[in-house]
């Protein structure tokens, strides 16, 4: 196992403050998950290598413009807002705060973006944001993703972003930590030093809803659901500005 | 004194602690009086009985013990807590 994981499991996975059947579930969920999080270091490790190796400042555009398409107005703006609205007002006494960690991570996601934004600006790739509306590559996101463009809708349940959070910030926790391992270019870290804590957050979010409201067979169904799609091979990879390819 | 402390050079005021502490009914984390709303900690607060907000802190460093000054997320093995039943079983007081 790659040492950049070992130490993520050690220090934010199994922590734990209580026990109990989200906690169990969580843990079994978590097992499998782990050879894609390994696999995940593994490439964010040699695309960050790729990259030193690279002449030019093509791969920093690349990283820049993969970000803002993965958490971009379209992204961080549209689609997240979708994700509050899977709570019904029957729910809202037993789900309040989570819609209220949504609500806070559709800001984080817009200084996401931003941060994408400016490493474009700062590198004088760009002049103004607003060229970035009118670029593909700065707007699409290839790959799909259990809550992506493809969703653009209320989500099924409200805990299904719970595995979402799990499985997807660990891997963008995972990333960072691969990729500031290996580069030292001082706008790409001072991005993603700056993201690092909110993806944390983010991943945590899953955390806490996990242990904390995924306690019976039923609330538990639409969270593994999740995992299971996220689990197939053509599935999990973050994207380029995170460590993944695409 | 409440046994934990914010270090709000280390926190993101992502209120996980918030949300935490207020599910189990502890209410120990609160919104200070103040204009940037910054999270502390109360005498309400039963640290060591009770753990949960280090467990979802994401920040490291940021809630500390109010002793000693020790930095408390990650949480260290010597304060997870284990074998408190979730849901909403609160802690000793």
């Amino acid at each position: 196992m790659q040492p950049i994981l070992e130490n993520f499991l050690a220090k934010w996975v199994y922590p734990v403050g209580f026990s109990g059947p989200g906690v169990d579930f969580r843990l079994r969920q978590t097992e499998r998950c782990i050879p894609a999080w390994d696999k995940l270091v593994t490439m964010a490790l040699n695309n960050a290598q790729a990259d030193l190796q690279a002449n030019g400042d093509d791969w920093k555009i690349t990283r820049a413009l993969a970000g803002y398409a993965a958490e971009g107005p379209f992204m961080s703006i549209k689609q997240m807002s979708t994700q509050i609205l899977s709570v019904t007002i029957d729910d809202q006494p037993k789900y309040i705060d989570l819609q209220r960690m949504r609500a806070r991570q559709i800001w984080d996601e817009v200084k996401h973006g931003q941060l994408h934004a400016d490493v474009l600006l700062r590198g004088g790739w760009i002049q103004r944001e607003e060229e970035l509306m009118n670029n593909a590559r700065a707007n699409m996101q290839p790959k799909l993703s259990y809550f992506g463009m493809t969703a653009m809708f209320p989500h099924i349940h409200p805990l299904a972003r719970a595995g979402q959070h799990y499985f997807n910030e660990a891997m963008a926790c995972l990333g960072i930590s691969a990729t500031l391992s290996v580069i030292d270019d001082p706008l790409i870290r001072h991005q993603l030093r700056s993201q690092e804590a909110e993806e944390m957050m983010h991943f945590m979010e899953g955390k806490y809803q996990i242990d904390a409201y995924a306690l019976t067979p039923e609330n538990q169904k639409p969270i593994e659901e999740v995992f299971d799609f996220l689990l197939r091979p053509w599935a999990p990879e973050p994207s380029r500005a995170l460590g993944g390819t695409s | 004194m409440p046994g934990l402390k914010i270090d709000h050079e280390k926190c993101t005021e992502c209120r996980m602690c918030y949300v935490a502490c207020r599910e189990i009914d502890i209410n120990a984390v609160v919104v200070s009086a103040t204009s940037r709303h910054l999270l502390e900690i109360d005498d309400r607060c039963v640290y060591p009985k009770c753990t949960v907000c280090l467990m979802y802190c994401p920040a490291e460093g940021s809630i500390v013990d109010a002793v000693s000054g020790k930095s408390l997320v990650p949480p260290p093995p010597e304060v997870w807590t284990e074998h408190l039943r979730w849901p909403r079983v609160p802690a000793p007081r």
